[in-house]
């Protein structure tokens, strides 16, 4: 009881603090602006009434977190680690898948002629941010006996550059383009072919958020949805946005990204954008209980909402 | 019956504030996904002892050899620097460098220049904690007892005899407040290097937070901070044997 | 007693300068011109207000300091364990002890250890402070600390020893015995001491010659020799002559 009223009191605190200026819906990034994100910069939130504040975000921005802890109403997080916050009580519940398939790969030196991604894992180092699911797979299926693992250097691809024998953890619509520019040829091994394929880029909120405002969310879903379309079919005006906002990619490359992450966001044909179903998160959340990464199964039913 | 007494005013806000912590996360006014309890935390020490004590033992290393090389290159370029004031106005820019660059910015740096490995979490060590024993040592020999260079002077002492028998003695007071800075940067460069390359406490802190284990993050965190402490009371000993000396009150 | 090794330096100013920037940039003179003899083995006090150029007086003749016009020449003048300095704070190393303090100059002369060791024994005796050799600084009381510092400067056997208002930080008995002391240590060795000092009765009771400087420049308003006897014990102390010298003194001072 006491709790409770505790617990109410917070968000009215935090509302009375905010008084005076219109309740801003605050959206937050994992990543800096590049094209991942591209339908959510050309979402049309005024035409929904919607005042949305997107918060770039960078390496290690905790947004899964930042939703429970209510500093932002939405925010960008993987499938993997929204299923983790469920069973930890961090009820973060997903809306709009954006990439329908993982982009998230190895890639290594093609003069190497590695032929599958367990190949990586004989020799040389291999840069992988271990805490994730599917390092943890990796480490299951092929062991890490024979390479040396180092930290994710974050999209910096100059030791990968400089040594032949080294592999690193990689978004496949980003630093292989970077490798390929620098004149290194790459071969890209792709997580999803292991089976581990989390929806990601997947706009979320929490269910106290969902439960009190539905029909907020739900025109936030629908002006990302419009946002999406108008990004895919035309790029190029939000992408000199996004440029501006986060220089360290070159207009060229934000073109070419935009252009190599079409078929992971488009998916299988016929499938609408953002959409999810409970089979693939019944897989994932699966996997996720057999790797160690959640004490029990969570209903798949719970994870995501359709709207 | 002395220990006690000690010990004693800082325990009591420490069980107190666990206490309330504790109280606070168990009836869910705070979230266990944003602050663990602390029973969580000990738990997680406990569950991981092994693993956290060999990072541990790891960040340890660094942090001391990081130190230890700042300390003489530290109080050795302190020295260096003392001997002109040309030669000061030349250099100790460069060495006010080495305290306003943001570590966490050079850290990927480091790993590019030394690659994967202790020797870059060494050198962050030292590049975060070189500069206050540089100016604290710096400062101390500058500022000797004008009475006591004359002295000196009276007596003819060469500039290196004065600066042995006389300023660099005179200056330990101050070096030491310097180490005492420079342990724990030393300890915090060490993490921040480990973020980036890999090992020991940092790579727990990493792994740990990806994972969404924030019990475990914390654990290492207060591993850390325990490690810093432990170092500090370190320095401080010596300093408190070398000096004993100084201060001895009147028999 | 060997009068000769023992003897004093005779000093002679000529036309002295010591020009300071002032807090304005403008420089003055804190010494315009000063014209004075010193014989060997005087004991001279030197008073005046503060800013005289007192302290700046003691330091050029310590050649610490360079006059920026005329000269000061010494007979015999040379090396270097000739002249002693006493501060007005004991000054000593606070890391070591009270025999190595003692000892320290004889040690940046290059003296072997076993003969500055023995040297200093000697001058510590001569202070009475032998039951202190292994204490430290922090350990010792103001007063002990002063005569550390005595022992210092007598250690080298000096020809002239300058004070700097030693004893102004001491309490006053304690003054007073290490006035008598000093003036003790003078009469055995017969070196040339200078002793400034802002009291004048302290100036009277230690000194055979005392001269008196003007406030600003460094002008001599009074050049005295006391009329007291050879023999200084604190019985002085109450002695009316010795009232009658503070008298001049201070009216030279005052006026």
């Amino acid at each position: 009881m006491l709790r409770r009223a505790f617990l109410k009191t917070t968000p009215l605190l935090g509302f009375l603090a905010s008084c005076g200026k219109s309740a801003k819906i605050r959206l937050a990034l994992d990543w800096k602006p590049e094209p991942e994100f591209g339908g959510f910069y050309a979402a049309p939130f005024d035409k929904h009434s919607l005042e949305v504040e997107i918060l770039p975000g960078g390496a290690g921005t905790p947004t899964v977190q930042m939703i429970g802890a209510g500093s932002a109403e939405f925010g960008i997080v993987a499938g993997d680690e929204l299923v983790v916050a469920r069973s930890k009580g961090n009820n973060v519940v997903a809306l709009f898948a954006v990439y329908q398939d993982s982009p998230l790969g190895i890639m290594a030196h093609a003069s190497r002629n590695l032929s599958s991604i367990g190949d990586v894992f004989k020799g040389g180092a291999v840069a992988l941010q271990q805490g994730l699911p599917f390092a943890a797979l990796l480490e299951r299926k092929y062991g890490f006996g024979r390479v040396r693992v180092v930290p994710s250097p974050n999209g910096d691809i100059t030791a990968f550059l400089n040594d032949e024998m080294f592999a690193q953890q990689c978004y496949i619509t980003s630093e292989p383009l970077a490798a390929r520019k620098k004149g290194v040829a790459v071969k890209t091994f792709p997580v999803s072919d292991t089976g581990f394929d989390p929806y990601s880029t997947v706009l979320a909120t929490s269910d106290d958020t969902l439960r009190k405002n539905p029909a907020m969310v739900k025109s936030m879903v629908a002006a990302v949805r419009e946002g999406w379309r108008a990004y895919l079919d035309d790029p190029k005006p939000v992408n000199e946005k996004m440029h501006q906002m986060n220089p360290s990619m070159d207009a060229d490359t934000f073109a070419e990204v935009a252009e190599v992450q079409k078929p992971f966001i488009e998916g299988a044909p016929n499938t609408e954008l953002g959409a999810m179903t409970k089979p693939r998160w019944d897989t994932l959340i699966g996997q996720l209980k057999d790797l160690g990464y959640i004490p029990a199964a969570i209903p798949a039913e719970e994870c995501f909402r359709l709207l | 019956m002395k220990t006690l007494r000690a010990i004693l005013p800082p325990l009591i806000p420490f069980v107190a504030i666990t206490a309330t912590m504790e109280f606070l996360v168990r009836e869910g006014f705070i979230r266990s996904y944003l602050l663990p309890a602390p029973s969580a935390v000990f738990l997680a020490i406990w569950n991981n002892g092994s693993e956290l004590a060999q990072a541990m033992l790891k960040t340890s290393a660094a942090a001391l050899i990081g130190f230890a090389l700042s300390t003489l290159t530290g109080i050795a370029a302190a020295v260096l620097l003392s001997s002109s004031r040309w030669v000061q106005k030349a250099f100790y820019p460069y060495a006010v460098f080495f305290q306003t660059v943001p570590v966490i910015a050079i850290a990927p740096l480091l790993v590019i220049w030394f690659g994967y490995g202790m020797q870059t979490v060494i050198a962050s060590a030292f590049v975060v904690s070189i500069f206050p024993v540089i100016a604290n040592t710096l400062s101390g020999i500058l500022s000797t007892d004008p009475a006591l260079r004359d002295l000196f002077r009276l007596y003819g002492a060469t500039p290196s005899m004065t600066l042995f028998k006389l300023r660099f003695p005179a200056a330990l007071p101050q070096i030491f407040t310097g180490l005492r800075v420079a342990a724990g940067l030393a300890v915090i460069g060490a993490i921040v290097g480990e973020f980036i390359g890999g090992g020991g406490l940092g790579s727990v802190v990493d792994i740990a937070r990806t994972q969404q284990r924030v019990d475990k993050v914390f654990a290492a965190v207060l591993l850390a901070s325990l490690l810093g402490l432990a170092l500090f009371g370190l320095i401080n000993l010596i300093s408190r044997i070398t000096l004993h000396s100084w201060h001895a009150s009147e028999q | 007693m060997n009068a000769a090794a023992h003897a004093g330096v005779a000093l002679r100013l000529e036309g002295v300068r010591r020009v300071f920037d002032g807090t304005l940039g403008k420089p003055f003179a804190v010494i315009a011109g000063m014209d004075l003899r010193i014989e060997a083995g005087e004991f001279l006090a030197v008073l005046g207000p503060s800013g005289c150029g007192k302290s700046t007086l003691l330091r050029m003749i310590a050649r610490l300091d360079e006059p920026d016009g005329g000269r000061i020449v010494r007979d015999p003048d040379g090396d270097r364990a000739q002249t002693a300095f006493v501060f007005q704070d004991a000054h000593l190393l606070p890391w070591r002890n009270v025999l190595d303090n003692a000892a320290l100059p004889l040690e940046l002369l290059g003296v072997a250890h076993a003969q500055r060791r023995d040297a200093a024994l000697a001058a510590l005796g001569q202070v009475n402070l032998i039951e202190a050799v292994d204490r430290y600084p922090a350990q010792l009381s103001g007063g002990m600390r002063m005569r550390v510092s005595l022992a210092r400067a007598l250690v080298t056997e000096p020809r002239l020893l300058l004070l700097d208002e030693p004893f102004a930080a001491l309490d006053e008995i304690t003054r007073f015995h290490l006035d008598v002391q000093l003036r003790e240590l003078w009469r055995a060795r017969g070196m040339t001491v200078i002793f400034v000092t802002h009291s004048i009765s302290e100036a009277a009771f230690l000194a055979n010659r005392a001269v008196v400087m003007s406030r600003r420049g460094g002008a001599i308003k009074l050049d005295r020799t006391i009329a007291l006897p050879n023999e200084r014990t604190n019985e002085l102390r109450a002695d009316p002559r010795l009232g009658q010298e503070m008298k001049l003194l201070l009216d030279a001072i005052e006026e």
